[in-house]
């Protein structure tokens, strides 16, 4: 996936672990098995997971001294693009990525410690709770940084409480506790909020690939000191990289169901006769098929770039400007993907039955979390604008 | 001339060539809106021949800088940063590899020394009425009639044949076979009787190319390149990897440039339309220069490129058009304003870029037939 990553040996293991990975996807999770628990809270298989978390996967990122294998983002992407393509529904992204980035850039933190090593054993999926309006736009200020979130902690007694709420919160009630950003009398704060803590109420929402996200409300859920994970410009810086991070993985998933549907609509235009012959031969079917390559390839060259250069080190700036990017990219191509895919299959491409579907319905899931391709579009202009470092405009 | 260019770091090469443009370049010629025609691009074409730096891409031997794939990509970036105007450089890119792969040494001894001297100044006769797409089905003939061809026929979309001293020509000489395997490569000197030139005006009032006609031209035998019937195969073999600059993003991030430019003369990025269609735009433009960059990475690594290539060709080209479409459009009812619209402050021009955004979709293969090349080669759909 990533020829501009320099080093051979890191290439060559790269390509290990997506071979092993792709190998291991294919065999223990069929999209039969997604199939199955769509719909059926949580919507996923924790046995899943602890087998995930025997391969490695859950603490790759994590660092070696909290029990982890302290990998990079091209990795993880090569595990999560091995998923997408069973079209698996474990939520490796929100947990392991989302959730995992936001605690080890806490880590000073014993909570988030901890926290850490057991997400990276697989025994704990924490999920991050930032987002408070139905469709995220409200989770940008002007200049395209994330915005000061409505919910408020405040002193209460020797700790804190929290007053407000949030949603698009994934894996959704299933997780064991979540990362709830909030804003305090000291500036943003991080905290950790079980899942059993007194003043929290769950609702759960089932999305249209049969998985689930959830709406938190906080009425005045005490919260003990040594649970604020994060405090002011620490807590905003934590959870703006680990949210761009996110955003990379989300697309690294994206781009893998863009590349199974393809592949099936190339299969199906190869196979299917009428009028005599392959439709594949036809020239106004071909030629759509050559824009979804073309969209498909656009996503894996902006992914690479945005992998080896986040990996190499880059400004905040610089960081945001490229995940939303490639979050545009991604979510734009695996839609279009999507769609033509149906119309290529025909009638068979809307039935519930061929799996196809699977990943449409996945693809309208990625597409909208975190922030649509619109909204990224957005606040890349705000970005652009106050870094004053219009994209593309060379000459 | 004896420079070793490629031993030279890649980033004080450049800065040499930048220095050189930026000292020598004329400042009126950058960035010009049209095809510069030979008598206004001749002092610069005969300063780069002093210099050494005529054919980047040719081996010394023959007079060349011997650039390697990374370095001639640098000066190439570096011309385009600049903004220096194409000559007429066929002889260049085109006549100079012909020769130096398939070319007789009596041949390259002749033609090369006079490219390099820019006393010959050549042009391409590939397509013809009846053949643009369908290239092969050319029907131009030439027949042998004692030590000379015989050549009748016509040529078309002849880029600046009316400065061309030189053409070089795709001819049909055995009907009866495959039509690829009855073509030949022929080099004619264009005072040769028979020879007429007709100018073709386009829609943006420029005479870019033109009409070729061959009544009855008597070319020497001595003038076929290759092996009698073998030119279709040579003229595929000369599509090397300069393809990709095809797919250049430079085109539109010029004209990505421009639209920024009329978008914040005419206040529009308050408009939070024009900021979204910008915006996507202005996306597109960076995924396609790193699109790019991949198969530039590609050549760097002297590996060849694919068919797949051909989609850099596309993005590329519909990106620019799409850029031209927002920009007319941004100018309201001065859209049918060709040249300079004066504004308030500064001006724009809008129909330059539109009526470029045309033939680019056009030449180098249609986009049709790229994406017949794609859904065949690559997606390995049937035929």
């Amino acid at each position: 996936m990533s020829p501009v990553l320099a080093d051979q040996d890191r290439l060559q293991q790269l390509e290990m672990l997506r071979s092993s990975a792709a190998g291991f996807a294919a065999r223990e999770s069929p999209p039969s098995r997604a199939r199955a628990l769509r719909a059926k809270p949580p919507g996923f298989d924790r046995r899943f997971w602890n087998a995930m978390a025997t391969q490695g996967w859950t603490g790759l990122l994590a660092p070696e001294s909290l029990g982890g294998y302290g990998q990079g983002l091209a990795e993880m992407a090569e595990v999560a693009a091995a998923l997408a393509a069973q079209a698996a529904p474990e939520p490796v992204t929100p947990v392991i990525v989302f959730a995992g980035r936001l605690l080890q850039a806490c880590a000073a933190n014993e909570i988030a410690q901890r926290l850490l090593t057991e997400l990276a054993e697989g025994r704990t999926l924490p999920a991050v709770a930032w987002q408070e309006d139905p469709t995220g736009a409200a989770s940008f200020a002007r200049g395209g940084s994330l915005a000061e979130p409505a919910t408020v902690c405040v002193r209460n007694g020797d700790g804190w409480c929290l007053r407000g709420g949030k949603r698009h919160v994934r894996p959704g009630a299933a997780a064991d506790g979540y990362i709830v950003s909030a804003t305090s009398a000291d500036g943003a704060v991080l905290v950790w909020l079980p899942a059993h803590n007194a003043g929290l109420t769950k609702t759960s929402e089932r999305l249209a690939d049969g998985t689930f996200a959830a709406r938190l409300v906080f009425d005045d859920a005490a919260v003990p000191t040594s649970h604020l994970l994060a405090t002011g410009v620490a807590a905003h810086g934590a959870l703006a990289s680990a949210y761009d991070e996110t955003l990379v993985l989300t697309s690294v998933e994206l781009l893998g169901v863009s590349r199974r549907m393809l592949a099936m609509t190339l299969d199906y235009l190869r196979t299917r006769k009428q009028f005599g012959k392959a439709i594949g031969s036809f020239q106004s079917l071909q030629h759509r098929a050559v824009d979804l390559l073309i969209q498909q390839e656009l996503s894996a060259a902006v992914l690479t770039q945005a992998l080896t250069e986040i990996d190499r080190g880059c400004s905040g700036v610089e960081r945001a400007l490229l995940a939303a990017r490639v979050k545009a990219r991604c979510s734009d191509a695996a839609l279009t993907i999507a769609r033509e895919a149906v119309q290529l299959h025909g009638a068979i491409g809307v039935t519930d039955e061929y799996d196809l579907g699977l990943y449409l319905q996945r693809a309208l899931v990625l597409s909208a979390w975190l922030g649509n391709s619109g909204i990224q579009r957005r606040r890349f202009a705000a970005l652009s604008r106050a870094s004053h470092a219009p994209a593309g405009a060379a000459a | 001339m004896s420079t070793d260019w490629n031993a030279l770091d890649t980033e004080v090469f450049r800065a040499t060539v930048r220095e050189f443009f930026e000292k020598n370049y004329p400042p009126e010629l950058r960035y010009p809106k049209r095809r510069l025609r030979w008598a206004e691009i001749r002092d610069w074409t005969l300063t780069l021949s002093r210099q050494g730096w005529l054919a980047p891409s040719w081996p010394k031997r023959y007079g060349g800088m011997g650039l390697a794939p990374e370095k001639l990509i640098a000066f190439i970036e570096e011309q385009e940063r600049h903004g220096v105007g194409r000559a007429p450089d066929m002889g260049i890119t085109m006549v100079g590899p012909l020769l130096i792969q398939h070319g007789s040494e009596a041949q390259r001894a002749h033609y090369l020394p006079k490219i390099l001297a820019c006393e010959h100044i050549w042009c391409q006769g590939y397509s013809e009425p009846g053949s643009g797409s369908d290239l092969a089905s050319l029907r131009t003939s030439a027949v042998v009639d004692g030590e000379d061809f015989v050549v009748n026929g016509q040529k078309t979309w002849t880029t600046l044949a009316q400065d061309a001293t030189h053409i070089f020509l795709l001819v049909r000489t055995d009907p009866a076979v495959k039509k690829q395997e009855g073509i030949s490569f022929l080099l004619a000197d264009m005072t040769t009787p028979g020879i007429s030139v007709r100018p073709i005006r386009n829609i943006a009032g420029h005479e870019d190319f033109c009409e070729v006609f061959l009544e009855n031209v008597r070319v020497p035998r001595a003038n076929l390149v290759g092996e009698l019937n073998k030119g279709w195969t040579i003229a595929k073999a000369l599509l090397g990897f300069e393809r990709i600059f095809l797919g250049s993003p430079k085109q539109s991030q010029y004209a990505l440039a421009r639209l920024r430019e009329a978008g914040e003369t005419l206040g529009l990025f308050d408009d939070a339309v024009f900021v979204d269609r910008y915006t996507q735009l202005a996306l597109d433009v960076a995924d396609l220069g790193t699109l790019y960059a991949r198969f530039v990475e590609q050549v760097k690594r002297g590996e060849t490129l694919g068919p797949d290539v051909s989609m850099l060709k596309i993005f590329a080209t519909e990106t620019y058009s799409r850029l031209a479409n927002l920009l007319v459009e941004t100018a309201g009812a001065s859209g049918g304003t060709p040249g300079d619209i004066e504004l308030d402050s500064g001006h724009i021009d809008v129909l330059t870029t539109f009526y470029n955004a045309r033939p680019a979709t056009i030449y180098g293969g249609s986009n049709e037939v790229q994406r017949n090349i794609l859904a065949t080669s690559v997606l390995q759909l049937p035929a």
